[in-house]
């Protein structure tokens, strides 16, 4: 018998929320460690207002740093991709830059900003916004040239070029600059809610951490996960809307042998 | 025939296709250098020929048909089709079929197909029933809702010829269309694109590195010199349509494919 990928990742997923629940509950691992399934999923419950009104405070940070880092990552990785001068300026600076651990800026925002929501938007936002610009950058420089010459034989005027060849081209390329950059948004505001804050997830699960209460700690936790494996869903929902064509090298496949059918109606 | 009860209505009204290329020269410049691709090209093609270009690799023969298509400007001389000149891509004149077939991947078979009348904002219905209709020409009728991805290497360069055709140019330039295909699928391809020039009428121009190719489908081979290109030859193919896989082993066949290569030699 064989057990397609997705029943097993199913198991390892079950299996592994099952070990959560029994091996702190026969005390296999500390509570303190590891708290239960259920002890965590009951102290989320009973605090639901605090994490609720944590969740928003973070969920907002998320969409404004989201719409900057996103928004401007793919119009400057537009201007940079398709410009040779801003990209030799830019690039060589932008690539050295992407291995500072941007997280040493976060104590300048919060001298700045103050440590509301604004520095965590900023920090976030410059946390994501550099893989979207590469990525719609790259994506805008791999655009087959040669697809771009067959739109000007067909007479496109530069904005149709634009609307109708770069733009689409390059989508697939940017959705996956999205993907990291929206990942490290959250990433960004999270973790600047655990350093220096007074409200968001981020700032719960690190107040609950200092008086070692591990199962609001855990709640914390496993709102997070939550929040990014629903934003990778739509992320995946996006893509799969907006780039059919990427992904169908299965049925490419199968068409390559399907030549001789196609011939039939025209010399019948 | 079925098809071609359709096909005749894509028929050009007039015998329009004349094309007279006169003392067109090309110099490249780089910055330490120029080089000179063609000198002093002339050829006359009438209305509805079939008219092959051969020559040695980097004779200009591509450069050439890029000219005709408008998307290069030649340093010295003059083009005309239909009697006047060509300054930019004119797709009610020409259309053109690259050696990838360059379809857009994000559309399907028909979209792709409809391409050039979307650029000019033809309604969707008309678009629809054009596209219809030279799919129908390429016998793909029953793949219009596919995706490239999803078609095989020639069904993908039929696509590209419904798509030089669809706007019922009268002249039909092709850069080596077949070249990326193997050799079953070319030869289907060769006999495929006879009947449905035999059909339309157009006037084609094709370039090519294969002499067995250019002596079967041709009306004229026009044979080119290495840089800088010049005519050296151009022949007659007195074969009779339509020309059948038989005559590929012919004398008058063999004699015609030797006297280009002996060119070609000669300039290699």
């Amino acid at each position: 018998m064989t057990i397609s990928s997705t029943t097993l990742r199913r198991m390892i997923v079950v299996s592994l929320i099952l070990c959560w629940e029994i091996l702190p509950r026969f005390h296999v691992i500390p509570e303190l460690f590891l708290p239960s399934l259920s002890s965590t999923l009951l102290a989320g419950w009973t605090d639901a207002g605090e994490y609720g009104h944590a969740l928003m405070v973070t969920l907002y940070e998320v969409a404004v740093s989201m719409v900057f880092a996103c928004g401007g990552g793919i119009i400057a990785g537009a201007v940079v991709g398709s410009l040779p001068r801003p990209r030799v300026l830019i690039m060589p600076m932008v690539s050295s830059l992407y291995a500072v651990p941007l997280v040493i800026l976060y104590p300048v925002f919060t001298v700045w900003l103050g440590i509301g929501s604004e520095s965590k938007i900023a920090f976030a936002s410059i946390y994501g916004f550099l893989p979207t610009m590469l990525a719609t950058a790259a994506g805008i420089q791999t655009i087959d040239p040669q697809l771009l010459i067959a739109a000007r034989s067909m007479g496109a005027t530069l904005t149709q070029r634009v609307t109708r060849v770069i733009i689409p081209a390059a989508i697939p390329t940017v959705l996956s600059g999205l993907r990291v950059g929206g990942a490290l948004v959250i990433v960004g505001v999270v973790v600047s809610e655990m350093l220096i804050s007074s409200a968001g997830i981020g700032y719960l699960i690190s107040r609950y951490r200092t008086i070692l209460d591990s199962a609001h700690v855990f709640a914390g936790v496993l709102l997070v996960l939550v929040l990014a494996v629903a934003f990778n869903a739509i992320i995946r929902f996006v893509e799969r809307r907006a780039a059919i064509w990427q992904t169908g090298t299965h049925a490419g496949a199968d068409a390559a042998g399907g030549d001789a059918p196609a011939i039939l109606p025209a010399t019948a | 025939m079925q098809p071609l009860a359709n096909v005749t209505r894509l028929q050009p009204a007039s015998r329009a296709g004349s094309i007279q290329i006169k003392n067109v020269g090309q110099v490249f410049k780089t910055s330490t250098q120029s080089v000179e691709a063609l000198s002093d090209v002339s050829l006359d093609v009438k209305p509805g020929k079939f008219v092959v270009l051969v020559g040695p690799s980097g004779c200009g023969k591509s450069t050439l048909l890029m000219m005709l298509a408008g998307l290069r400007k030649q340093t010295s001389g003059t083009i005309l089709i239909n009697g006047a000149p060509i300054v930019a891509p004119d797709p009610d004149r020409i259309g053109v079929v690259f050696q990838e077939p360059s379809l857009f991947p994000w559309l399907t078979a028909e979209e792709n197909v409809e391409f050039p009348l979307t650029l000019r904002g033809v309604d969707k219905a008309e678009r629809r029933r054009k596209a219809q209709e030279a799919l129908l020409l390429v016998g793909l009728d029953g793949f219009a809702k596919r995706h490239p991805h999803e078609l095989s290497g020639g069904m993908k360069q039929r696509v590209s010829i419904a798509r030089g055709l669809v706007q019922d140019p009268p002249v039909l330039l092709m850069d080596e269309p077949f070249a990326a295909l193997d050799e079953q699928t070319r030869m289907t391809m060769g006999d495929e694109l006879l009947r449905i020039w035999a059909a339309t009428g157009k006037t084609v121009v094709f370039v090519t590195h294969s002499l067995t190719e250019a002596v079967y489908l041709a009306d004229e081979v026009v044979v080119m010199s290495a840089r800088p290109g010049r005519i050296v030859d151009h022949l007659t193919v007195t074969l009779p349509r339509p020309r059948t896989y038989e005559m590929l082993s012919g004398d008058a066949f063999g004699a015609m494919r030797d006297r280009i290569w002996r060119h070609i030699r000669k300039s290699a």
